[in-house]
């Protein structure tokens, strides 16, 4: 599972129909550097991927999200989704040693 | 199998019910020197390890989907020793 911020949504109207009802968010993955400070340091360009939600993130929120095939886990039919929405996170303590 | 330290805890209310009630660390991969080695990863911590301890983490999710007794499980890292001694 990795960090990231969201920083937009995704809509579809013409999809797999698997994906019935389905949210998707446009989310940063965390560097090393934005781990304290979450989500204050500013993000790079680039580097963005969608994610699955049924949680109900929006942007601004820091998510923990897993990718691969761990992804598909939740779903009880066969979905095609590489990334998927875990956890809202409320609080980051990072503390690496100096 | 993987070498890491503890860096950090995260919390979060709103998540996947397999996650629930369980404590999720932030875990830095370390190489053979002990040298940080790639971005930070989560991982569900059933040991309760210390900030900056040594930990072996798992990054097979079929032994997390036992572990949380989930077989619908998104999870996948999961702290599966402490490291005591390394030579």
């Amino acid at each position: 599972m990795r960090l990231g911020t969201v920083i937009g949504r995704v809509v579809l109207s013409k999809k797999d129909p698997a994906f019935k009802g389905a949210r998707f968010l446009i989310v940063h993955p965390l560097s090393r550097e934005q781990f304290r400070d979450a989500p204050a340091v500013p993000l790079a360009k680039g580097d963005s991927l969608v994610v699955y939600d049924d949680l109900g993130a929006t942007p601004g929120h820091t998510i923990g999200f897993v990718q691969g095939g761990e992804a598909t886990a939740p779903f009880l039919n066969p979905t095609p989704v590489d990334a998927y929405n875990v956890a809202i996170i409320d609080s980051v303590t990072y503390a690496p040693p100096k | 199998m993987v070498n890491a330290r503890v860096d950090g805890v995260v919390v979060s209310t709103v998540c996947h019910p397999s996650m629930r009630g369980c404590r999720m660390i932030i875990c830095q991969p370390l190489d053979e020197n002990g040298a940080d080695d790639g971005a930070p990863i989560l991982a569900l911590d059933p040991l309760a390890a210390g900030q900056h301890q040594r930990v072996i983490l798992s990054t097979d999710g079929s032994t997390t989907r036992e572990r949380v007794g989930d077989p619908h499980s998104p999870l996948r890292n999961i702290i599966i020793g402490i490291v005591d001694e390394l030579d």
